[in-house]
């Protein structure tokens, strides 16, 4: 990069070519008004609070999107320039209806900040009172229209952040208006519910309805934390005000995990399940009642004893390594058991064996790349994900790859097309035949490639079955798109294929190999990592998987007595069906569902997500540490319960 | 030295500004010696009478806030006005996104707990007029913005005019609510 020197308030300061002006006065501690800028965002100059004199210009020049040249002579702050500035204050408070005293973000607000910052103790013009809706229908957020300065924060951070493109200006002149789609309420819209605009709003235009009112951030503390709500493991920051959590937010608004999704910033603060708060046990008639955590323990205890090794445990994936460690010591030391599991095991089960089958690079495959990689691919193909529902930020990372990078997207999926309007193609083959169509398609990039056939003979034995008239005929995707797919596949220098939960149900090993041949393929045949992501339900599924704890199913172990370590999570109405079977269970949990009031025996409390601290292994195999943040009703650590269980059950008479 | 003479009114609103002047505690006991209260809500009169500053609160929401501030403004020498509504027309700005009548229709009938209840009609009743800040009526000198202004804020402000200068709050001090 070539270094220019220029002049700002007659000090030499030195910046690149390719800088703007603003962000040479930031990196150089020159103090410039902003409202529009947000690091990170494309700056578009629409507040002009960034306005400079610039000697070889006529007018005042707003820095922000001005590019650096060498020898500029700027001046930042001029009796005009900040008389111009604070008239632009003013022009915003008489457009619409900002009144502080009812406004939420009153004290948190950045545009109260410049009128304080500008002496503005009045406004010269009239006030317009324009009549403005607000926009209520969404489940988590309000947008306020008479609170907007049409700063566009919100529009470029749904564009480039959050990559739905759901919000963008509606209207002409005076009459703009922030509008979703068509100008539909944002509950109706193609919204996927991040929280990016919301977390970008310098004003009270769009706020959370979680915590109106219940904490302005300069009264809150804050801690950093590790979102909980999949195996992405995005950083949060959350805020507190006399001890309770007002809001989520991400520590870095415009980073590649910038966006948080629906279930991190929103769903995780929204909990309506009822919180289990000290332990129970069921009594002669049948009801759970209240009991000490030593009572609790000693019944479980006993059984345990008695029970042994028919006793077995079964373990979310949402809580630390450090409680699994200790579970695992209680199922597999103490009652010397084998039918331990996880509640996704059987997503682990697919995965490995269908990796285990996999032949082509000799040694096992490398999988699950860092996810962040996703951004610089130039082909997505996304198999059985609904990613906005399982897993968001995957989603947002995808749609950032297609809006940035123009990363061609196609998507896999028998039902629906689960990323609409970015999808490329929709490959929609017959619900089972997946596997049918992912052969169908490596068969076609071998064939687009003679280095690729020579490389791999054997695959090419294996796929000759596939051809693609008989693809087609089975899956009932039209050759031509089978052709169109591959040829865009074979085209691609830097594919990622993402495979989610969608096809777990079907636990075809088979498929997951032919995936793994498939982005083998695509790759052409170079390296052993190949980039495909196995989207996982807990944040810590693969550390737990790793630990060897879920390769077994534990419905083929038929335990008499069960150990089950709920937390936060919740179970299916499959695992609840094999629940009923189980004689004795203990049941350690955060919040009361069926499993609870109606099967266990015992109940243990369990802290929650933003209780408890720990290391995790997230999606790419990024190990990160979490640290508690909040402490209720004083409950112990699930791994401190789990242990003084294992020393009750070793001093039991019956075990010697 | 003279006392300075100060006259005070509330226009429409809450009383807010005053009982935050009257927040002031013991640095009234200081202002006392400097000050000298003419006309202000807790005196009677029909006519404010010559002062040194003048200092208004609320905004003008009728006919007979108009007429107040027109008074005060011609007896004193320095308008000084406190918090948002007299600043900015504060919370009564509300009322400007609704239609007058539908306003007195929704406060005296549909809301109103009383039965027959009608809006009075009287010629005596001052008429609302659109909300505004006092500054589009008559001239101010000097705002002390707050909803209520800190009782530091309406000291500084208080403290620079017996310095003889026309106070401007500094950011830091400045709020909004």
């Amino acid at each position: 990069m070539q270094e220019i020197t220029l002049t700002i308030n007659g000090q030499s300061v030195k910046g690149k070519n390719g800088d703007t002006l603003l962000d040479i006065c930031r990196a150089n501690n020159i103090d410039v008004p902003t409202l529009c800028h947000l690091q990170g965002l494309t700056d578009v100059g629409a507040c002009r609070l960034c306005v400079v004199e610039i000697q070889s210009e006529k007018k005042p020049i707003p820095a922000c999107n001005y590019p650096a040249r060498d020898g500029l002579v700027v001046k930042t702050s001029t009796p005009q320039i900040e008389r111009y500035r604070k008239q632009v204050i003013e022009l915003m408070f008489a457009e619409r209806n900002h009144f502080c005293m009812f406004c939420e973000q009153s004290g948190d607000c950045e545009l109260q900040k410049m009128a304080y910052r500008f002496q503005m103790d009045n406004v010269r013009y009239q006030s317009l009172f324009p009549k403005l809706p607000n926009d209520t229908l969404s489940e988590f957020m309000v947008i306020d229209h008479n609170r907007c300065i049409l700063c566009g924060r919100c529009v470029r951070a749904c564009k480039e952040v959050a990559a739905v493109r759901t919000l963008d200006f509606g209207g002409r002149g005076g009459e703009t208006m922030i509008a979703a789609d068509i100008n539909q309420p944002l509950g109706a819209s193609s919204c996927t519910t991040c929280g990016s605009c919301l977390q970008a709003c310098p004003t009270g235009a769009i706020v959370n309805k979680a915590n109106i009112f219940r904490g302005k951030a300069v009264d809150c503390q804050t801690a950093n934390a590790i979102c909980q709500g999949c195996d992405i493991g995005c950083e949060i920051k959350v805020s507190i005000k006399d001890g309770n959590l007002v809001r989520i937010e991400t520590p870095d608004r415009t980073g590649p995990r910038g966006a948080l999704c629906r279930i991190g910033r929103f769903e995780q603060i929204n909990e309506s399940r009822v919180r289990i708060k000290y332990p129970m046990m069921r009594n002669g008639k049948g009801q759970l009642v209240e009991c000490t955590l030593d009572e609790a323990l000693a019944a479980a205890a006993k059984k345990f004893a008695e029970l042994g090794n028919s006793c077995g445990g079964l373990t979310t994936t949402r809580v630390p390594n450090e409680t699994i460690d200790m579970f695992q010591k209680l199922i597999t030391g103490t009652q010397k058991s084998k039918a331990i599991d996880t509640l996704d095991g059987k997503e682990y089960r697919l995965i490995s064996s269908g990796i285990r089958q996999y032949t082509n690079g000799g040694a096992m495959p490398e999988v699950d790349p860092d996810i962040e990689g996703i951004l610089k691919a130039d082909c997505i193909l996304v198999v059985g994900a609904d990613v906005d529902r399982t897993n968001p930020v995957m989603g947002n990372l995808i749609r950032r790859a297609v809006n940035m990078n123009h990363a061609q997207l196609i998507n896999v999926d028998a039902n629906k097309d689960l990323l609409p309007l970015w999808s490329d193609m929709w490959l929609k083959p017959a619900a089972g035949t997946e596997r049918v169509l992912i052969n169908g398609l490596a068969k076609l990039v071998i064939n687009n490639s003679k280095s690729l056939a020579e490389l791999k003979p054997e695959l090419l034995r294996v796929l000759s079955l596939y051809q693609s008239d008989k693809v087609s005929e089975k899956t009932g995707v039209t050759e031509q798109q089978l052709t169109a797919a591959a040829k865009i596949l074979s085209g691609t220098k830097n594919c990622y294929v993402v495979f989610g939960d969608n096809l777990t149900a079907q636990n075809d090993t088979d498929l997951v190999t032919a995936l793994l041949n498939l982005t083998y393929l695509v790759q052409k045949g170079i390296g052993d990592k190949l980039n495909l992501i196995f989207l996982k339900p807990g944040i810590n599924s693969q550390g737990v998987w790793d630990t060897g704890i879920a390769n077994k199913d534990i419905k083929t172990q038929q335990p008499r007595g069960l150990y089950l370590l709920l937390s936060d999570d919740n179970v299916d109405k499959e695992w609840l069906t094999w629940l009923k079977g189980i004689d004795y269970l203990v049941v350690q949990a955060g919040y009361h569902s069926p499993v609870v009031d109606e099967l266990a025996d015992v109940v243990l409390p369990s802290r929650i997500w933003d209780e408890r601290g720990g290391s995790y292994i997230t999606a790419g195999k990024r190990a990160l540490k979490s640290n508690a943040v909040m402490q209720r009703y004083g409950l112990l650590p699930d791994e401190e319960i789990l242990q003084r269980l294992i020393q009750k059950i070793n001093v039991m008479p019956s075990r010697s | 030295m003279a006392k300075v003479k100060v006259a005070t009114a509330w226009l429409d609103s809450c009383s807010g500004c005053h009982m935050s002047f009257l927040d002031l505690d013991e640095a009234l006991i200081g202002l006392a010696d400097k000050l000298e209260f003419g006309e202000s809500p807790i005196t009677d009169f029909k006519k404010f009478t010559p002062c040194d500053v003048g200092i208004l609160e609320g905004s003008i929401s009728n006919k007979h806030d108009e007429e107040v501030a027109r008074d005060l403004r011609a007896n004193c020498k320095i308008l000084m006005v406190l918090g948002d509504c007299a600043c900015f027309g504060g919370i009564n700005n509300m009322r400007n996104l609704f239609n007058t009548d539908d306003v007195i229709a929704r406060y005296y009938s549909t809301e109103s707990t009383a039965q027959n209840s009608a809006a009075p009609h009287s010629k005596e009743l001052p008429a609302l007029v659109k909300v505004r800040p006092v500054n589009q009526v008559v001239k101010v000198d000097c705002y002390v913005p707050g909803c209520a202004p800190k009782p530091s804020a309406i000291l500084y402000a208080l403290s620079e005019l017996l310095d003889g200068r026309i106070p401007v709050l500094p950011g830091e001090i400045m709020r909004f609510d």
